[in-house]
């Protein structure tokens, strides 16, 4: 029997065992999208693949590492050995986040359950430095395709793989570092959950795992049941605009709510497309996740249990359940964004901005990949905080003395966009503005969303101004790839987020 | 040179501290904090401690202060009027932040709201590069800009343009300037307050300044004339690197005092524990609200170079303080998925603690304590009050009866729960930062810092406890042996080899110049601190030593931290921090002279689930001897609790050591 202080205590402990995992990660990576962005995961699960505890870095991954550790569960697993993966179709979501699974085992050789971290390495061999190709049609173009491998045996890397996998990518060094930051947290979530195991007896550590999901489930139960019962639906739109003419992708959503469980039906939504919208379903569900907790449980810890009352229905084919090939670059930044603002719709929210606004800039001298913030929804409670990211990011700007050091750039203005958010009696925030200089001759690739089609409002609030992206005072649309001679000047404008609620 | 008096008042959100070190002793002074103006309270404890010493005011050679004037108005939101002056097309720096929001999946949770309001930002025409000005500074509009700032009430004004930290001359234009508009006006120029790259964090930064500095200029003003009135010298003050500066300088600089009463807690621990020969510490120091874990090394705090302030940044060098919201006031309570939860919200000192019988119900980790038998009834704790067993009994029922557990289980679980808080606070100032805690010490001081001290020691397989005679009174202590000090930065962001070394060496005298001349000291120690990164990189770390070593230095660092280095790659020197300082104060602690031998008996107390009859002793372990745990010994202002497989034992007059029993 785990009472209510053990169960305190297993949460805890093992919470700070993904904390501490995190923080072995991120002090030894090297790639600024971990160290700077935390564009990362650690997680811990039981030998059945649930997933006991995460911590929160990146909502994206939410309900992406259980995945990962589903494609390597049923594999013979010996204590030292390791596993490394991206594919989106098994396990991954794209190609840039890369997996590592550890299995732990007690001293006495007892299979306890796994450690697992995933990170957005800077690079993975793709066509374009960055491996996030605008205008990507296959998960070729993306880069590296690892399916479940297995890394190290017995404590031993496998050296032979690593050359060859980190040799297909840009920077091999960058990302030998970032690879065995990786598995180093691995090794200290083990340590972790191997001591806990050890100080209390394994049962004890069994029983209290199963504990913790059981009491996230109810904190789940508990916010769902606030939500009001029966089925309720929303469609939303993506703008496929990366090939030329103007093209819309939709989605639905049935989402059903008995009691203190729910259904998310994304059945009817757009087949998989040519571009690289498509998301695979780990992706959707993570999206989904958020979208839950921010609306019912946000102190719910991030675990297996919490999930239980979810079940996400997304036909296999479609836009948010794509099959190999599909590209998927674009998939996990802007698709995700758009399927957490259909949750939010179906339940009457209003709508953040629900893109990323992804601006890369180079020519053959540097790179420089940067997302923008934009308006978040007003909230029933509260008005939408202005020039920040909505949803399934998180992530800090680029200084600009930073960047005008570093690269052939000045930015001339970077502003707060008044006026775009929504009004309401509370007001979505409003979007922001950059205008950068380009000081040589360079190419530029955009992927945004919330160009044609406004953030929502919601309860008789008005909807966010879209998103509006100029050259020299030219209009671009939304996704596009082109040259910048220098002295041209690219000003983003990003979205409003939707207002809640009548003036 | 004869010995020096050093009168040190520290203001806490609940008292009022001072210690009055002299050639005949060490006397102290406590009183309840008045928030309405800290000044009467700071008179008030100094008046106690100097007639404890007998002593004149006239003989007291330095007064030294730390106080959280600062602090309170930064996160209450008290601030002067303030206007900005940026770069045209940036006035909504401070606004605009990093872009990353308050909290991930409360989407309505905001950030602080700006200090200055859209209608005090002015952007200037003008425009410096990372190369130099691009645009130059128009005279005519910015002096306008000013007019219309101060015809809008403007009582301060700051100034952040870009790259000012490599190219000043635009900001000092606009000082020259404000100072014809308006003379009185208080101006805060980025380059000077701050120095370091990344506009935000400079542009905020120096906004916290000139919105802070009138207000703390106006108190450290009133406080001079009390201080003078009473026969006292004019104040140092605490600033939160863990030095002391004369007041007008700390007026002029708010925003380097906001961390000014931690500074001293972490201070004074960080010379208990070189005073027991430990090179490598923690300083634990719980009080009623919140716990703060600082790293220690060889007597002297660990400074990090920026930090956030009640979600505001401080791009300036401060203690590297963690803090965690659990102490003795956090509130127990049960949540919707059946478990028991401790805090962060706390009982504050109004009601407080059930057992303080001011009318709380709510139980509290001091109410666990309590029913634990660590706290005693008639405890000093709560200022000569007795404690109420059985109002703490029955609000620990109230949590844990529908959890089903007893008022003793469910303490045992609050007890376990708040330790489990702290813990996590600790892995992270030490696991995060790549250091293994197992071989340092832990200073435990604060209310309730040596009752749960030895069980979180326990937990990081820590080995030895440092208990100072003067826990309640150890942030004053600190802050009169603090030493003075005042740090220079300047950001360079260029490649070490491209570096002028004559201009470096150059750059670093004038830093010093000028911090020396704020301290108003002409002897003092200079020490320069490098911050350096791998071009492409985010973060920088700290190095120090001569030129032509600091690329070695930083590979080895960035090993021992990261583990890899990249010999072949580009280093760039991003920032230099010069600091200024005058050697630390020699005062020792107050110690507990009158102490007696005598165990006054035993009472039960509950560890790992089991009772024990536990020894009860005043002050110290009696003499040369250890006292083996279970045991308590009830210090004046705080319990230390010995737990069983625990030896304590008295190591002179001013500490008590508690160490694990070998096995």
């Amino acid at each position: 029997m785990i009472d209510p202080v053990m169960l305190r205590i297993t949460a805890g402990s093992l919470a700070a065992a993904c904390e501490e995992m995190g923080e072995v990660l991120i002090r030894a990576a090297h790639s600024a999208n971990i160290k700077e962005r935390r564009d990362c995961s650690t997680g811990v699960f039981d030998p059945i693949g649930q997933m006991t505890m995460q911590a929160e870095h990146i909502p994206v991954h939410l309900g992406a590492m259980p995945a990962s550790v589903a494609a390597v569960v049923e594999f013979e697993h010996a204590p030292g050995d390791a596993w490394i993966l991206n594919d989106p179709f098994s396990g991954g979501t794209h190609l840039p986040d890369i997996t590592i699974v550890t299995p732990i085992f007690s001293a006495d050789g007892i299979h306890l359950g796994f450690a697992s971290c995933r990170a957005h390495h800077a690079d993975v061999g793709g066509r374009e430095p960055g491996s996030m190709p605008a205008d990507s049609r296959t998960l070729e173009e993306e880069g590296v395709v690892i399916p479940a491998t297995p890394f190290a045996r017995g404590g031993e890397l496998d050296r032979e793989l690593f050359e060859s996998l980190i040799n297909q990518m840009r920077h091999p060094q960058q990302r030998a570092a970032d690879l065995r930051a990786q598995l180093a947290a691995c090794r200290r979530g083990e340590t972790r959950v191997r001591e806990f195991a050890a100080r209390h007896g394994v049962s004890v550590y069994r029983e209290a795992t199963a504990a913790v999901l059981d009491y996230a489930e109810r904190l789940a139960r508990n916010g769902i049941a606030e939500l009001p019962a029966g089925e309720f639906v929303a469609e939303e739109v993506l703008e496929a605009d990366a090939f030329g003419a103007p093209h819309d992708i939709f989605l639905k959503l049935r989402a059903t709510v008995s009691a203190d469980k729910i259904v998310l039906d994304f059945s009817g939504s757009d087949p998989q497309h040519s571009g690289n919208l498509n998301c695979p379903l780990a992706v959707t569900e993570s999206a989904c996740f958020f979208a839950i907790r921010a609306l019912v449980a946000p102190d719910a810890p991030a675990c297996a249990g919490a999930w239980r009352p979810v079940t996400v229905i997304a036909p296999s084919g479609s836009i948010l359940n794509a099959n190999a090939p599909a590209a998927v670059a674009g998939g996990n930044v802007e698709t995700s964004s758009r399927v957490a603002d259909l949750v939010m719709r179906a339940f009457g929210r209003a709508q953040g901005q629900g893109t990323m606004n992804n601006l890369t800039l180079g020519n053959h001298d540097f790179t420089h990949y940067e997302t923008f913030g934009g308006g978040q929804a007003g909230q029933p409670d509260a008005p939408g905080p202005s020039a920040v990211h909505v949803a399934m990011s998180n992530t800090l700007n680029t200084p600009v003395e930073a960047l005008e050091i570093e690269f052939p750039l000045r930015v001339r203005e970077y502003s707060i966009r008044r006026g775009s958010g929504g009004a309401g009696a509370n007001p979505g925030g409003d979007g922001l503005i950059r205008d950068v200089e380009v000081l040589a001759d360079m190419r530029y690739s955009l992927i945004a969303e919330r160009r044609r089609h406004a953030p929502h409002g919601a309860a008789g609030g008005d909807d966010g101004k879209p998103g509006t992206d100029t050259i020299d005072g030219t209009p671009i649309p939304g996704k596009s790839v082109g040259e910048l001679k220098a002295g041209s000047r690219l000003r983003i404008a990003t979205p409003g987020g939707g207002g809640f609620g009548s003036r | 040179m004869a010995p020096r008096t050093t009168l040190a008042v520290d203001v806490g959100g609940t008292f009022t501290d001072a210690v009055l070190s002299s050639a005949g002793g060490v006397f102290t002074g406590k009183t309840p904090t008045t928030p309405d103006d800290q000044s009467v309270g700071v008179l008030t404890a100094a008046r106690e401690a100097l007639a404890a010493g007998g002593i004149d005011p006239s003989d007291v050679d330095e007064f030294v202060h730390g106080m959280t004037v600062t602090t309170n108005a930064l996160l209450e939101g008290r601030f002067a009027k303030t206007a900005l002056l940026t770069t045209e097309g940036f006035t909504d720096l401070e606004e605009l932040g990093r872009q990353n929001r308050a909290d991930l999946y409360r989407l309505g949770a905001a950030r602080p709201a700006p200090i200055v309001p859209p209608e005090l930002r002015f952007g200037v025409p003008e425009r410096c590069g990372p190369d130099g000005v691009i645009t130059p500074l128009d005279l005519a509009s910015t002096r306008a800009a000013i007019g219309t700032a101060v015809d809008r009430g403007a009582e301060s004004i700051a100034v952040c343009l870009l790259f000012a930290f490599r190219h000043p001359e635009h900001e000092l234009a606009i000082r020259t300037l404000a100072s014809q508009v308006d003379p009185s006006i208080h101006v805060s120029l980025s380059h000077e307050a701050v120095g370091t790259f990344r506009e935000y964090e400079r542009c905020a930064t120096t906004i916290a300044d000139a919105a802070l500095s009138p207000l703390l200029a106006g108190y450290l003003g009133q406080l001079a004339e009390r201080a003078a009135a009473a026969g006292l010298p004019r104040p140092q003050v605490m600033l939160s690197n863990g030095g002391t500066v004369p007041a007008e300088t700390a007026g002029r600089n708010a925003s380097w005092t906001v961390l000014s009463g931690p500074a001293g807690g972490a201070v004074g621990a960080a010379r208990s524990a070189e005073r027991r020969g430990e090179s490598k510490a923690l300083a634990f120091d719980m009080g009623g609200t919140s716990t703060d874990i600082c790293l220690v090394r060889d007597g002297a705090v660990t400074v990090s170079a920026a930090r956030e302030i009640g979600g505001r940044p401080i791009a300036l060098p401060a203690v590297d303080v963690s803090t965690v919201g659990a102490g003795g006031g956090s509130v127990a309570w049960r949540d919707g998925g059946g478990a028991l939860r401790v805090g962060p919200r706390s009982a504050g000192a109004r009601p407080g603690p059930a057992c303080y019988g001011h009318g709380g119900e709510e139980a509290t980790v001091t109410d666990a304590n309590l029913l634990l038998g660590y706290l005693s009834e008639d405890s000093a704790l709560a200022g000569g009050l007795r404690l109420d067993r059985d109002a703490a009994e029955r609000a620990l029922t109230r949590v844990g009866k529908p959890l089903g557990m007893d008022a003793l289980a469910t303490a045992a679980g609050v007890v376990e729960i708040a330790n489990l808080e702290m813990l996590r606070a600790t892995t992270a100032a030490t696991v995060a930062r790549g250091v293994d805690p197992r071989d340092h010490a832990l200073v435990a001081f604060g209310g309730a810092g040596p009752m749960h001290a030895v069980a979180i020691a326990e937990a990081l397989e820590i080995t030895r406890v440092i208990c100072p005679a003067a826990c309640g009174v150890l942030s004053a202590w600190g802050i009169s042996v603090a030493g003075r000090r005042r740090d220079r930065s300047r950001s360079l962001v260029q490649p070490l080899d491209q570096l002028d070394r004559m201009q470096l060496a150059e750059l670093e005298g004038e830093l010093a110049d000028a911090a020396a001349a704020e301290l108003g000291v002409t002897a003092y120690e200079t020490e320069a601190i490098y911050e350096l990164r791998y071009a492409g990189q985010a973060f920088e770390l700290p190095v120090s030593g001569p030129h032509d070593r600091l690329r070695a230095a930083f590979h080895a660092a960035h090993e021992e931290r990261f583990g890899f280095s990249e010999p072949e790659a580009t280093v760039e020197l991003v920032t230099v921090r010069v600091s200024v300082s005058t050697p630390a104060g020699t005062s020792r602690a107050p110690g507990d002279e009158a102490r007696t031998n005598a165990r006054t008996g035993t009472r039960t107390a509950w560890f790992g689930g089991s009772s024990y009859e536990a020894a009860v002793v005043p002050s110290a372990p009696p003499g040369d001897g250890c006292l083996e745990g279970p045991a308590m010994i009830e210090q004046p202002q705080a319990t230390i609790v010995v737990p069983p497989g625990w030896s304590a034992m008295s190591a002179g007059a001013d500490v008590v050591l508690v160490k694990k029993a070998a096995t």
